[in-house]
């Protein structure tokens, strides 16, 4: 890295925090779980410092005012926090997927991102056709219902098919957290594994099938949609989990806290930025109206001691 | 009296080893008979799955990727007009026949059976499925009908999709209200149902 883009680089971590007022917040760092060790040649490997600026839009499709409200604020967000890509957490298209719902349920809202070269990365909802979705090339699916990719050395993300997770999508998945070695893994998908919400809830059966994969192949972060709030719930077994689906539908009070709650927000639309420096993942929860409503950071400690094994 | 003793317990021991003989042959045959459900399942699979790729290969071809939304439900609509007519006669249970049928629901029922089973069937019957009452648009459970784009899919619980028949990709189980559909995923289509299978 040049000195002078590295300058730049700390002046905008810098004024990020200032503006932002990210605190570190010790509730959010996931507990530390004994995990599997990573396989021995992936731990061998040197270690790299990934470095990732990203989005989170969850339940998007509506075409309607919030949407449109909620992607000029992102766009906004982006002249701050550059983040390189957008990932989608399902229900991309609420009643039709016409080209033109894709049209002012996708291109037009999120139009000054898209001109600019921004990448989205959709997963599947229950309200999506899936194989509309999965070939429509702006949602990057590759023409998967579940893919990976790897935006940097260090981080991987996983998009999954909630809706349908068979067989084949668990074995998949596994496979590939196994290969992803002491990579952050990052998973996003529709249906929340925990959540408070008062109409849906957690998903359970998925929980059932899902978790212990996760856990057991360290993974370090999960993002869902479905419940239209956004909630961060505490840690659960060295996983931090997010739930956001109100990126353009709201449930105003949709969240009946629980001991699970780390922070609720269900009054408002709201976007998330993050950012994975090294070892340690910042995040922010915006509303419509661009107040920050929630941030911190987080570091996975435990995957240190596991490459360290 | 001893004998007659004697003769009473050699007749409730011969009496329990016939029992046990009988119940292991009707397990056995049972075990046959699912082998023989799924073995016809595959056929009928099969036999579906030559029909779809005849008409996929009869419409013409789009990239795997395009940014072209229009093309993407134009081509999955071809693809549905082609399989209608090469089905043109399609029946409910060519394909979940009742034998098929029996082993489906036999597998479905049992997914949802007890305390254990309630998250499965809140699964099945919740926001996801088009009949919830949450989803404005109604799904003409038919064969060879459209599955509307504008419903919801339901989401299937993984406890029922791991004890179901697995399936090629192009097709998938879900259901809309207490059918059970065979979806073509490609031509988004209903292959066939089971009424109230849940």
């Amino acid at each position: 890295m040049k000195p002078a883009s590295k300058s730049l680089r700390l002046t905008f971590v810098l004024l990020f925090s200032l503006l932002f007022q990210i605190q570190a917040q010790p509730q959010t760092r996931p507990a530390v779980e004994p995990r599997s060790a990573a396989p021995v040649a992936a731990a061998q490997q040197p270690v790299k410092q990934p470095e990732v600026k990203f989005a989170i839009l969850g339940d998007t499709g509506t075409g309607g005012r919030e949407q449109y409200e909620i992607g000029q604020k992102l766009t906004a967000t982006r002249g701050t926090f550059p983040f390189e890509f957008v990932i989608l957490l399902g229900d991309n298209m609420y009643g039709g997927e016409s080209a033109k719902d894709f049209q002012n349920k996708f291109e037009k809202p999120y139009e000054a991102l898209l001109s600019t070269g921004i990448k989205f990365y959709a997963s599947l909802g229950n309200h999506d056709v899936p194989e509309r979705q999965i070939a429509y090339k702006p949602f990057n699916m590759g023409g998967q219902r579940y893919y990976t990719f790897k935006p940097k050395d260090g981080v991987r993300f996983f998009a999954l098919d909630s809706n349908y997770m068979d067989q084949k999508q668990l074995q998949w998945l596994e496979n590939e957290l196994k290969g992803s070695g002491s990579e952050w893994k990052v998973l996003f998908f529709h249906h929340p594994l925990y959540s408070s919400g008062e109409k849906h809830g957690p998903s359970l059966e998925l929980r059932k099938v899902l978790e212990p994969l996760l856990t057991k192949n360290g993974v370090d972060v999960v993002f869902a949609g479905h419940e239209h709030f956004y909630e961060r719930v505490k840690p659960q077994n060295g996983i931090q989990y997010f739930i956001l689906g109100s990126s353009a539908k709201l449930r105003k009070g949709g969240i009946e806290k629980t001991e699970l709650t780390a922070k609720g927000f269900d009054t408002d639309n709201a976007f998330m930025v993050a950012e994975i420096s090294g070892d340690a993942m910042s995040f922010q929860t915006i509303s419509r109206k661009g107040t920050v409503v929630d941030s911190g950071n987080f570091r996975r400690v435990e995957r240190k001691a596991a490459t360290n094994d | 009296m001893r004998i007659h003793r004697l003769g009473k317990a050699t007749a409730s021991i011969v009496m329990s080893m016939i029992l046990f003989v009988v119940c292991a042959c009707a397990e056995s045959s049972q075990a046959g008979s699912a082998q023989e459900q799924s073995k016809e399942f595959q056929g009928h699979i099969d036999k579906y799955m030559e029909i779809h790729k005849k008409a996929v290969a009869s419409v013409p071809a789009i990239p795997k990727e395009t940014t072209d939304a229009a093309l993407i439900a134009k081509h999955q609509q071809q693809i549905a007009d082609a399989i209608r007519a090469l089905r043109p006669n399609a029946l409910v249970g060519e394909v979940f026949t009742p034998a098929v049928r029996q082993m489906i629901l036999a597998t479905v029922k049992q997914a949802v059976a007890g305390k254990e089973g309630e998250s499965a069937k809140a699964t099945v019957l919740g926001e996801g499925n088009p009949k919830s009452g949450e989803s404005e648009t109604p799904v003409n459970v038919k064969v060879n009908a459209t599955y509307p784009s504008t419903a919801p899919l339901s989401t299937v619980p993984p406890s029922m999709l791991m004890s179901l028949p697995m399936l090629p990709k192009e097709l998938e189980y879900r259901f809309v209200g207490r059918n059970l559909i065979l979806r073509d995923t490609t031509a988004n289509l209903i292959v066939d149902f089971i009424p109230n299978a849940i």
